[in-house]
């Protein structure tokens, strides 16, 4: 512990139960009433992919998608999540298929060490969400709180304009198929 | 062997659906049964003499399995990168701010914390040293008592410096100035120490050098290195500062008394106020050449702050000085090396060992000199620079640098150089654009004379499938995909056929540190000996199944090959048969990086002699309003000798150059007194994704002719270097000023605008 830092004598601790949907998973959790909904993923629930980074919310390895917008979720406390819908870089893959995001990212080397990769994922996520042919200005736009130390982010526009193509591709299929 | 097939080719990583999935695991993900959670005591001071340190509160708490302090340390009380004058904990002094100096154990961070605070430590804040000259003055108080302060003083010289500088045309001497800065790794430093069935120890380590943290932890633990075991999980980027040990040792020492798995994890302010930054240099340098701008000599005295132990501060230094006289041809050279004791931040390894502050240097006065002779930097640089076959002022002659020149030929007409002045320079009246370029050399490898080593071992089984294990770190650099392309090179299966297994002393030899731009080299090599053993065993199956001799056999796509094309007969086939017949498909290869003796002497001590050439030229937008820059457009080309992974190269060049404008614009450790100011990563500025510009890489090929897989050297350092000095550059040509000093912030370059110039 560095200097600066509050300390706490251990005393009880205040557990609230929250309910939210994770992952298309109605789920119950008992966790500290302090505890921010990075920390209940990741310990109470055990979902690591999530990363902490700099617990400031400077960094974005924590990004999850709550209520279909991005948040740092080392920033929110786990009792705000309540009754909320949460996505995390484990809930990108459905029946075992890789999202195209998920394919892009690695097949245009979007990453090195990986540590960023989930928030940016989500990040990313949460633009082909809503937007699905972003120029390189709106990707930037959408990562501009997801800090890449090893590779930068030539990589992360370059898959997600090749995700977002696909995902094109795959829509109008999908409207062919239902005329 | 013909053409290849998986080399040089695009491939994701091995590991790319773990972590696009969330699935990989890195320290902080680890969770064991009955796990603690550790934590370290840091000084509050940067120096401080340590009265009284009390701890059986803290032992009393409860949940609180372990709390030790340097008394219960069982081995040596040091770290050993290579020289043991840092205590793991302080014991009666604490000399910079971040100097550990108890940790704990406990059954979670809310009784860690409560023990940390319970620890009862008595300070005598104490005089620091905090400025190197005056540090290096004989009379000043020592930093570490009987210790020099000046802990290396070293002077190199060829040709005859002075009579040269007599007899130039030109002579400029300037006195440059570097930052501290910090590495910033996305996953702060961590360990998980657990104690074996036998008493031993393993310890997951966030690290570059898995044998030598099995060394010092065994060493910590007074244990033989046997009972001591490191495995290398996911890590989350490293940058030279996991290279020396950091909590990991306090891991094993802290599993050890509370006999229990403990995670030890630091905080992000706790990182950035602990583990080694880049060396803060004062360096003056004189360049003397013919007024046709050929270079006659050149003086230089570089002075390091390496904080209060040395840590890998003689390495640093030694690079710096290697380096200092740049790509260039320089008959005269002289290089002082100082490193200083103070306590200040302590210093270590930082992507390029001292090779980004001496292209900061040499690249800026090439600049200098370009301007003070009227001559275009492209052309000076060509006139000057090394070629193949020259003996370099450090004794070595270059193997092969036809990527200099090339480097910069191939940059300048990426950005169009000659006809740069035909692009608007004054868009709006507070606007000045500017173009500068910057060549860099770096060498690969530890240098001669060192021991630079690395192994694997690979296995074939019957189905066909391998397993390569090394126990070279991947941080993220991407050797682990490396390696794996080089096997199934040479074995013709595709590289999903290959598992890596990550980083593990009990599973691979020493493959050293993950540092140096070494490992394609030494690893690589490694790999192709053992796959090479084992394609030997699956040809010579071939020739007694089907008679053809071995010349005519080749294996390719899964396939024996018969003169060029695919045979029925498939790798697996061959390995079924291997497994069935018992030839034991399985090879241990130790690979040694390769110096030959039948070349001059070698004057400076542990070259390099691989090199890495690159070229960048920076477009940058001044705002002589707010001092602010914008770098518009870098060009950057880079000689990689053999390209093996496109993505982790290219990968590479871009995260450097990321870095290389962070360390030119904004990243600064603030240090006051010895502490630190902005340790978070709100107020230490790094580039995000806006700060970037579309950059536009090229990589070029010219194999290195010795001891290089495929001709392949390496490229990890290279692209942190030009940056800084390009970016300066161009600056320079915006506003006709130089500057001497990173970074440059807009405090530093408004003072030099002049908005009538």
């Amino acid at each position: 512990m560095l200097p600066g830092k509050n300390s706490e004598e251990r005393k009880p601790v205040d557990e609230v139960e929250i309910k939210l949907n994770i992952n298309g998973n109605v789920t119950q959790v008992k966790t500290e009433a302090s505890t921010t909904l990075l920390y209940m993923l990741r310990d109470d629930l055990g979902l690591t992919g999530t990363k902490d980074g700099c617990s400031s919310g400077d960094c974005g390895a924590c990004v999850v998608m709550v209520d279909n917008k991005p948040v740092n979720s080392c920033m929110m406390l786990a009792p705000q999540a309540e009754g909320t819908t949460v996505i995390t870089v484990e809930g990108l893959e459905k029946d075992d298929e890789l999202h195209p995001l998920q394919r892009a990212f690695g097949e245009t080397w979007a990453f090195q060490c990986g540590f960023c990769t989930p928030g940016m994922l989500i990040s990313c996520y949460a633009l082909l969400e809503t937007n699905d042919d972003p120029s390189r200005e709106e990707i930037l736009t959408a990562i501009a709180g997801n800090f890449c130390r090893c590779t930068g982010y030539q990589g992360v526009v370059n898959a997600v304009q090749r995700a977002a193509a696909e995902l094109r591709t795959k829509n109008e299929d999908t409207e062919k198929t239902d005329v | 062997m013909s053409d290849l097939a998986i080399v040089g080719k695009w491939t994701a990583a091995p590991g790319a659906r773990e972590i696009v999935t969330g699935q990989a695991r890195y320290c902080p993900d680890i969770q064991l049964p009955g796990m603690a959670c550790g934590k370290l005591l840091y000084s509050p001071y940067a120096r401080a003499r340590i009265v009284k340190l009390n701890v059986s509160a803290a032992r009393k708490l409860p949940g609180v399995f372990a709390v030790i302090t340097h008394e219960d340390i069982p081995g040596e009380n040091s770290y050993l990168y290579a020289e043991p004058d840092q205590p793991l904990l302080a014991v009666d002094e604490v000399r910079f701010q971040g100097d550990a100096v108890a940790a704990v154990a406990a059954i979670d961070a809310r009784a860690a914390d409560a023990a940390l605070a319970a620890i009862r430590v008595e300070y005598e804040e104490l005089p620091g040293i905090f400025n190197p000259l005056e540090a290096m003055q004989p009379t000043a108080d020592q930093v570490l008592k009987g210790h020099d302060n000046v802990m290396m003083s070293q002077v190199y010289r060829t040709g005859d410096v002075d009579a040269a500088i007599e007899s130039a045309d030109i002579v400029i001497e300037n006195t440059y100035r570097t930052q501290w800065a910090e590495h910033a790794y996305l996953e702060v430093e961590g360990g998980v120490g657990l104690v074996d069935h036998d008493g031993g120890i393993t310890v997951y380590s966030s690290c570059q050098a898995p044998h030598r943290d099995r060394m010092q932890i065994a060493r910590a633990l007074g244990m033989s290195e046997s009972m001591v075991r490191v495995i290398t999980p996911y890590i989350g980027g490293a940058f030279g500062a996991k290279d020396e040990a950091h909590v990991q040792i306090h891991a094993g020492l802290l599993a050890h008394a509370a006999q229990r798995p403990v995670h030890l994890i630091r905080e992000r302010r706790e990182s950035i106020l602990t583990h080694v930054k880049r060396h803060p240099m004062i360096i003056d340098y004189t360049t003397a050449a013919t007024k046709e701008g050929q270079l006659l000599a050149v003086k230089a005295r570089v002075i390091a702050d390496g904080g209060p132990y040395s840590n890998s501060t003689h390495e640093v230094v030694n690079k710096c000085g290697e380096f200092i006289g740049g790509p260039y041809n320089v008959e005269n050279l002289e290089v002082e090396k100082i490193a200083v004791r103070t306590n200040n931040p302590i210093c270590g390894a930082f992507r390029g060992f001292g090779a980004p502050q001496a292209a900061f240097v040499y690249e800026s006065q090439m600049d200098d000199l370009a301007h003070k002779l009227n001559i275009d930097p492209l052309q000076i640089r060509l006139l000057n620079g090394v070629e193949t076959g020259t003996k370099m002022y450090t004794g070595v002659v270059v193997r092969e640098a036809s990527g200099m020149k090339e480097s910069l030929n191939k940059a300048a007409k990426l950005i169009d150089w000659e006809k740069r002045d035909e692009i608007e320079r004054n868009p709006k009246p507070h606007l000045r654009r500017g173009f500068g370029m910057a060549t860099i050399l770096k060498g690969a490898g530890l240098g001669r004379g060192l021991n630079d080593h690395a192994g694997v071992v690979l296995e074939m089984h019957r189905d066909g499938s391998v397993v390569l294990k090394s126990a070279a770190a991947d941080m993220g650099q991407g050797i682990i995909t490396v390696m794996a392309q080089l096997a199934a090179e040479r074995l013709g299966i595709d590289i999903a056929s290959i598992r890596v297994a990550r980083a593990d002393t009990e599973k691979a030899p020493d493959a050293g540190a993950s540092c140096a731009s070494r490992q394609v080299m030494v690893s690589g090599n490694a790999v192709l000996e053992a796959a090479d053993s084992i394609r030997d065993t699956l040809l010579g199956l071939a020739v007694r199944k089907t008679k053809i001799s071995k010349d005519r056999l080749d294996l390719r796509a899964g396939h024996l090959v018969v003169d060029g094309k695919p045979h029925e007969m498939t790798v697996k086939d061959l390995a079924l048969r291997a497994g069935v017949w018992g030839y034991p498909l399985h090879a241990e290869s130790i690979s040694h990086f390769e110096y030959p003796t039948d070349v001059p002497e070698v004057t400076y001590r542990y070259s390099t002699e691989v090199f890495q050439f690159c070229t960048h030229i920076a477009q940058v937008l001044v705002d002589c309003e707010t001092g602010q820059v914008t770098v518009e457009k870098l060009v950057a080309v880079h000689d990689v000798g053999k390209m093996i992974n496109p993505g982790g190269v290219y990968g590479q060049i871009e995260g450097g150059i990321a870095q290389g404008i962070g360390y030119a614009l904004t990243e600064e450790l603030i240090v006051q007194n010895g502490l630190t100011k902005n340790p978070s990563l709100e107020n230490y500025i790094i580039p995000m994704a806006f700060d970037i510009p579309e950059l536009e890489m090229e990589v070029i090929e010219f194999p290195e002719p010795v001891g290089a897989p495929l001709g392949a050297k390496g490229i990890a350092e290279a692209p942190i270097i030009p940056p800084a000095p390009a970016i300066r550059n161009a600056i320079y040509d915006a506003l006709g000023k130089p500057l001497y000093q990173l970074p440059m912030t807009p405090e530093r370059i408004l003072p030099v605008v002049n908005l009538d110039d």
